[in-house]
Formats: structure tokens, sequence, C-alpha cells
């Protein structure tokens, strides 16, 4: 690199250390909100700070609400969608990379073009499906549009065509058969992207909004970003309490998204995902 | 085993496998995989596609439960509708602000963390940039709203710090899209830092050395060598982000529903009410295929320009 500059990268670090503090200064609203009193927030005057830090807001939160049910539900539909999500994508991906048949490439650009689709064109004809199959208040209604993605078929498509033919065939000759072939042989070898793609539909599928604030009413049913907006709605006046319920669950995503930084990083340069 | 064996060995076999046993089962296996996969594509994606486009030519509502072919009568009523125009206006002004300020600042923030001399302070600084990325955006909406608020807001207790006038954040019709604004880029420039991050990255160190020895200023080493050669990420990045923006609907949703006087209904989310709101379908399935264009139009410009501009 060029020469350093001393004064400049001292401006550098300046501006990079103001704009990070600007960047986690809404979590410190958030958290220092969530121990607000009742007492704070009835006085008016309530500064930045809590004046008599409390964790009534979290006791509300965990007594008044289902939370645990709000967590259950998007936990389920979360991991059920990322695992099917992977499964298919693979399968579908090395059918598509490996093998021959009538009408594949047709198929694979129909598959490729929905990429481009925005959510907003499908939703309505999506929901009439949906509610036709009497899936409306149901977990299923999120979790069936969700289980296959045409980013998914692409990505693995691309990583599989590269896997040597020779290997297919020796396996092949072992007598493996062509499921446990693509478990045992070309999973592991496209497991980065896998990873990627997992911890990408994970993250999507736990922080969608739109597909279940159409599906679901019941707040029994209701998956956790749904439930935390119509909590608020519910709580306008003690936002210690909504703003509890939003630290738990930013917590958890934060949690993971620590553990898994590296692969989601990677993730995010390999595929140029978004 | 050594790969020259592997290799003869297949070629043998695969030879003498051809057969019509081995053949059937791989078409069998063809079959089995991808009917399932395939079905759920056709009732998941292309249908509903499909019926979208049938669904604008007819008014139809799920409560009276029958359609009437209007024709073109959505397409019609859409250009005197002020509030869908209105709508309209409100994205372009939304996508367009929002992206260039979102790639001028993730463009500075890249640059300047790829500065820092340490590996782990550089780590540190993309995760403190990337961390709202990953929060789901309906809690962030809902904790911007409170930060928002006229009375104990963070945003008025600081301007009073400063003995300025408290501001309406959400509800003054001058502000409200500012605020959104504010909010969405705070939630997304993570993306586009990391994606800038790695453009940079893989610009070769020799061009920056060969430039010095020229006597290049800075401005000119960024202006001749770091723009055109982060092209392609500069392209990739204002796409993909134009795109996400157009859809972009929970912070409207959650933090002025369009208000006020429509000043931030953005057309995602003004489809979403007049389809499930008010529950004209017909009519929000034309909005939704005029959106459909928009998008494939962006896209085509991203191929176009691309072909262009990725030969250096």
């Amino acid at each position: 690199m060029y020469r350093r500059n001393v004064w400049i990268d001292s401006v550098v670090l300046i501006f990079l250390t103001a704009a990070a503090c600007i960047m986690l200064l809404p979590y410190g609203w958030m958290v220092l909100s969530s121990l607000k009193s009742n007492m704070d927030i009835i006085s008016g005057k309530s500064g930045f700070f809590p004046e008599h830090p409390s964790l009534d807001g979290y006791k509300t939160v965990l007594r008044d609400a289902p939370f645990g049910k709000w967590l259950f539900n998007s936990a389920v539909s979360s991991v059920i969608i990322t695992a099917a999500t992977l499964f298919t994508s693979a399968l579908a991906g090395y059918v598509f990379a490996k093998h021959h048949f009538k009408g594949k490439k047709v198929l694979f650009l129909l598959i490729l073009a929905t990429m481009m689709i925005p959510f907003q064109v499908i939703m309505i004809p999506t929901y009439l499906i949906t509610a036709k199959l009497g899936l409306i208040n149901h977990l299923f209604a999120i979790i069936l549009p969700n289980l296959v993605s045409s980013y998914g078929v692409f990505l693995a498509k691309q990583f599989i065509e590269d896997i040597p033919q020779d290997l297919l065939d020796a396996a092949r000759i072992d007598g493996t058969g062509e499921l446990r072939l693509m478990l045992s042989i070309i999973a592991p070898l496209i497991l980065p992207m896998l990873s990627a793609l997992g911890i990408f539909t994970f993250m999507s599928a736990w922080n969608n909004y739109l597909w279940p604030l159409i599906v679901l009413n019941d707040m029994n049913k209701m998956t956790v970003p749904l439930a935390l907006v119509y909590f608020n709605g519910t709580h306008v006046v003690n936002y210690n309490v909504v703003m509890s319920a939003a630290v738990l669950i930013t917590i958890p995503v934060v949690a993971v998204f620590l553990i898994f930084q590296k692969q989601f990083i990677k993730g995010l340069t390999m595929t140029g995902m978004k | 085993m050594p790969n020259s064996t592997i290799a003869s060995r297949s070629k043998q076999t695969s030879a003498a496998q051809t057969g019509p046993a081995q053949y059937r089962s791989e078409r069998r296996f063809v079959f089995v995989s991808l009917t399932p996969v395939l079905l759920l594509f056709g009732v998941f994606a292309f249908l509903p596609i499909a019926w979208s486009l049938i669904l604008s030519v007819y008014t139809y509502s799920p409560l009276s439960g029958h359609a009437v072919f209007v024709g073109a009568g959505n397409y019609v009523r859409m250009l005197g509708d002020a509030v869908f125009l209105k709508s309209l206006w409100v994205t372009c002004k939304f996508v367009v602000i929002t992206v260039a300020v979102n790639i001028i600042i993730t463009l500075l923030i890249a640059m300047a963390i790829q500065r820092v001399r340490s590996r782990s302070l550089k780590d540190l600084f993309r995760t403190m940039f990337f961390l709202p990325t990953i929060a789901p955006l309906a809690g962030t909406s809902i904790v911007w709203s409170t930060m928002f608020h006229y009375r104990d807001g963070l945003f008025n207790m600081m301007l009073a710090k400063m003995d300025i006038a408290p501001v309406q954040w959400l509800s003054d019709p001058h502000y409200a899209l500012l605020s959104v604004i504010m909010m969405t880029l705070w939630a997304d420039i993570g993306y586009n830092i990391v994606l800038f991050m790695a453009g940079l990255d893989s610009i070769p160190d020799m061009y920056y050395e060969a430039a010095y020895l020229d006597g290049a200023s800075r401005w000119h080493m960024f202006r001749h060598i770091t723009w055109p050669l982060l092209g392609r990420t500069t392209l990739f990045v204002t796409v993909t982000t134009v795109i996400s923006y157009f859809q972009a609907f929970p912070q409207f949703q959650i933090m002025t529903k369009g208000e006020p006087y429509n000043e931030t209904r953005v057309l995602a989310l003004h489809i979403y009410d007049q389809a499930f709101s008010n529950s004209n379908m017909g009519y929000a399935s034309a909005m939704a295929a005029v959106f459909l264009v928009i998008i494939l139009f962006i896209t085509w410009l991203q191929l176009k320009w691309g072909r262009t501009q990725w030969e250096y």
C-alpha cells in the first residue's frame, strides 16, 4: 500500500468511531428504555437513562404475553423452512447440474425467472391459494410456500456443476443410489455454500414480516416479529414493555450472528446475496 | 486412490453401464425428486404470477367472492387515481434518495475501514455496522418509532439539548419520509459495506504503488483506480439496493402507515392496503403488475449497462 499518513489515519479512526457509536445508539436506547419503570414513563420527563431501573417490562412481557409460544412458532417454522430449503435446493441443483432430461433448460430458466418477481406481485394469489387450502392462521401457511427457493436451486446447480463427473461415476459403480450419492458425496462437497444458504434462509424466515402479517391473525399463532408489532399496538403507553420484548427477540438473532459471523460474511461476499 | 485409477475405472464402466437398467433408475430418480420440487414452484410461484396478471383485469373482492371482468379498467383507473400516482412518486423519491445516500455512505465507510491497520479493529468495525442488518426490521421499526416520539423520543431529547424546537418526526409531512429514510439507512448499510469491502480487497495493491511512484494525489488514485475498478461491485450493489428498496414495506407499515397526507405511502404499502384492508384485490393486482414492469425494467437496465461496463 502507498505511504501512510498518520494524520489521515487518525481522522479516519475518529470518523469510524463516531459512526459506529451512532450505529449502536438505537441498541442503547432500546436496552435503556426496557429498563425504565412505569414511574419514569408517567412522569413524562424520562431522559436517556432510566431514573428508577426496573425489570417490570420484562416481567410483563413474560407474564402477559404468550412469549414462549411466539418463540416456539418462529423457531419451528424457521427450522423447517431452512432444512427443507437446503434439501430441495441441493436435490434440484444436483438434478439440474448432473442429469439430462427433456425440457431441462426451459424448466431451469423458469425457476430462475421467479427470482426477479417481487413478493408484492404474487402475494395476493398466494393468499387466495393458501386460503383455499384452509391454512389461514396455521403455521403451515408460513412453511408451505417457503419449502423451495429459486436462489437456492440456482446456487446449488452452480456449485454442483464444478464437481468432477468421474467422482460420481466411481460412486455409482460401487452401487451407491442417487439419493445416497447426493447426501453423502455431493452435500459435503458443497457444504460452504449450503451453510451460507442455510444462515440466510434462517434469518429471512425468522425476520419475515409481510407474509405472516397476511396469513396469521390469531395471537397464539403469530411469529415473533408479527407478534411484537401486534403487541406494540396494545401497549403503546408502556413502552418499557414493548422495548423489553424487542430486546428479548433481538438477543437470539445477535447471538446466532456473532457465533456464525465468519460464515455469514463469507456467504454474503460469495453469493452476493441480500 | 490415485486420480488416474478412478478415471480409468469410471471410463470402463460408464461405457458398460449405459444399459437400460441404469438409464431407467436415473430417469426414476429425476422424476421422483423433481416432481415435488416443481409442484411447489408451480403452486407458489408460476401459478401466482399468472393468476396475478389475470386478476388485474377483474374487479375482485374476497368478501363478495365473485369477479367481474373489466378489461383495462383497473389500469385506466390507476391513471386517474391521485393516491396511486402519489405513491408512485413517493416510491421513486424514497428509492432515489435512499440509494444515493446509501452508496455514498457505504463506500466511504468501507474505504475508511479498509484503511484501519489492525485486523481485529477492522473486524470489530465491520461487525458494528453489520449488526442492524440482522435484527428483524419489524422490531427495529418499533424501536425507531419510540426514538421519533414527540414528547420523550431520543431525537427531540437531543434537539432540546441544543435548544432547538422539537420536531414531529413521523407526522410532519416535511419530515416523515426523511425519518423513514434515516431508519432504513441505519438498518441496511451493513450489507453494502461488506460488499464494498470485498470489492476493495480485490483491487491489486500494485496499481496504487505505481500511481504513488508517479506522484498521483489521493483524489487521483480514487478517481482513476478505485472508482473504475470498483465499477462492477458498484453496479451490483446499486441494482440490488434499488430493487430491495422498491419493495421496502415493514418500516412504512409500522412507523407511518403511509401518513401524513400519503407522504410516505410507497407502492408496496399501497398494494398491501388495497388488497388486504380494502379488499380490492383486482385493482391491487393491476398495481402489482405495474410494480413488476418497473422491477423488470431495472433488471433489464442492469443487464444492458453490465455488458458495457464490465469489460475493462
